[in-house]
């Protein structure tokens, strides 16, 4: 199991710690101040008489100033992470180029100049990374910032620099459905920098991959850091919601955590895209946190709001909330369930692991799938 | 640390304002004195010929020094931000 990758930004002495710093900064910032503030909000709760629960502790919790202090430096160490990426890979842009230049000659990027930025996403930078996911660095600076920034954001409780235990996860539930399943066409709608998606291609040596996304330097990115790990994935330009690619052309299409990212309304678009993308027979897998509101106490639930609100998540209540079972059966799926995928690095066809139980944060993911009838 | 007996508000100050300032400056405090030592130990070294000041920059920590490296900087996190902590485990609602 690879513990980095060729393209993954270097960090420097001081960087290191920089960055390090803020993944220990959040760790406390949760640990020590979350439960107490849990507390604070069940203290505010006015009760099932109020149809606006969430929302009057959300307000009510602006006149405690530990909130507000809390809210304040969890906010900073967000924008002390993505200070400390960019300055570090603007540092190395040149080499990072330089690298992905010297990429094995596999797989593509397929750019579209004209692609217009969802409205969900042009709203604001998601999880507060300056330019967001669109921004179109010169080569592959952005990218480079998402991958090691997601990276950090994610504590190493994802499968460390590789961030890549979803897309494992991915197969694993795959096989856990699926057993017999032998995927020769594969697309990941929103891949990010392909942190899943390679992990996907691992299993599958023999299957054409693509994945989609709509940031031109983070595709760039994408494209070189899967080419240094040996994957020929073909990248493409496009929104999600309306592909353009051909109807009934794949065995498998899944999404990692990309719903909390889009809207209500594109959650059901996407889920319908990925229905016609398929080929009769073909399985539908989309992958989330393993949250579910209706299971939360008031303090995860306004957690909610607050991710939205000052970590500009556009959707965290939406796909935490959504009925996906409904969803992919009026979508036209058939063979739909819904539940728990444990996370692992190793999925092996025997594995299991789906269960209508969650395990916790980075031990579960939640997963929906479905047959394209046919 | 232990808080003092008598801690007198200062009037008109905001407690979110008090406890930003209260950081700011442990975390300046923090990082000037390891600042400075470390420039001393550097000199020192390099004018020994210990070492150079590239191979810090190429230092990478075997796991337990990483592990105490790390020891060390949850202690600086809870030193700078003991604050809101305290302020956290006695607020009332």
């Amino acid at each position: 199991m690879p513990s980095s990758h060729p393209m993954m930004p270097e960090a420097s002495h001081d960087e290191a710690a920089e960055q390090l710093f803020v993944r220990d900064f959040k760790t406390w910032l949760s640990g020590e101040v979350e439960a107490d503030l849990a507390s604070l909000a069940d203290a505010l709760d006015p009760g099932p008489g109020s149809n606006q629960r969430d929302e009057e502790v959300y307000e009510a919790l602006h006149g405690s100033d530990v909130f507000r202090s809390w809210a304040s430096l969890r906010r900073t160490s967000q924008e002390l992470l993505w200070d400390a990426i960019e300055r570090s890979v603007n540092r190395q842009a040149a080499d990072l180029d330089a690298a992905a230049q010297a990429a094995p000659p596999v797989g593509s990027v397929t750019l579209d100049p004209d692609m217009a930025c969802p409205a969900y996403l042009g709203d604001a930078d998601v999880h507060l990374m300056p330019g967001g996911y669109m921004r179109d660095t010169p080569g592959v600076a952005q990218g480079a910032i998402m991958d090691r920034g997601g990276a950090v954001y994610m504590l190493g409780r994802n499968g460390g620099l590789m961030n890549d235990m979803r897309g494992h996860s991915v197969v694993a539930h795959l096989f856990a459905r699926f057993p017999d399943a032998r995927p020769l066409r594969i697309l990941e709608l929103g891949c990010g920098v392909g942190t899943s998606l390679c992990a996907v291609a691992s299993h599958f040596p023999d299957a054409e991959i693509g994945g989609l996304d709509v940031g031109a330097s983070m595709l760039r990115y994408a494209h070189a850091r899967a080419a240094h790990m040996g994957h020929a994935v073909h990248f493409i330009q496009a929104d999600a919601e309306a592909t353009k690619l051909p109807s009934d052309s794949y065995d498998l299409v899944f999404s990692a955590a990309l719903f909390h990212e889009t809207s209500e309304a594109a959650i059901a678009r996407i889920v319908a895209e990925s229905l016609r993308l398929l080929r009769p027979g073909g399985i539908a897998i989309h992958l989330e946190v393993p949250q579910r509101y209706e299971e939360m106490d008031r303090w995860n639930r306004v957690r909610g709001r607050i991710e939205h609100d000052f970590n500009n998540e556009p959707a965290w209540k939406e796909a935490i909330s959504a009925d996906y079972v409904a969803a992919l059966t009026m979508a036209g799926f058939a063979d739909v369930a819904a539940g728990y995928q444990d996370s692992t690095a190793a999925p092996t066809r025997d594995g299991g692991g789906f269960s209508a139980t969650s395990k916790g944060v980075f031990r579960s993911w939640f997963v929906a799938s479905g047959r394209k009838p046919g | 640390m232990t808080e003092p007996h008598l801690r007198r508000p200062i009037a008109g100050l905001d407690p979110a304002e008090d406890r930003l300032l209260a950081m700011i400056a442990a975390l300046a405090s923090e990082v000037t004195i390891l600042r400075e030592r470390l420039d001393t130990v550097e000199r020192l070294a390099e004018a020994a010929g210990v070492l150079s000041r590239a191979e810090i920059e190429a230092f990478a920590p075997l796991p337990e020094a990483g592990a105490e490296r790390d020891a060390l900087r949850r202690r600086a996190i809870e030193k700078i931000f003991r604050p809101l902590r305290d302020a956290s485990r006695t607020m009332k609602a």
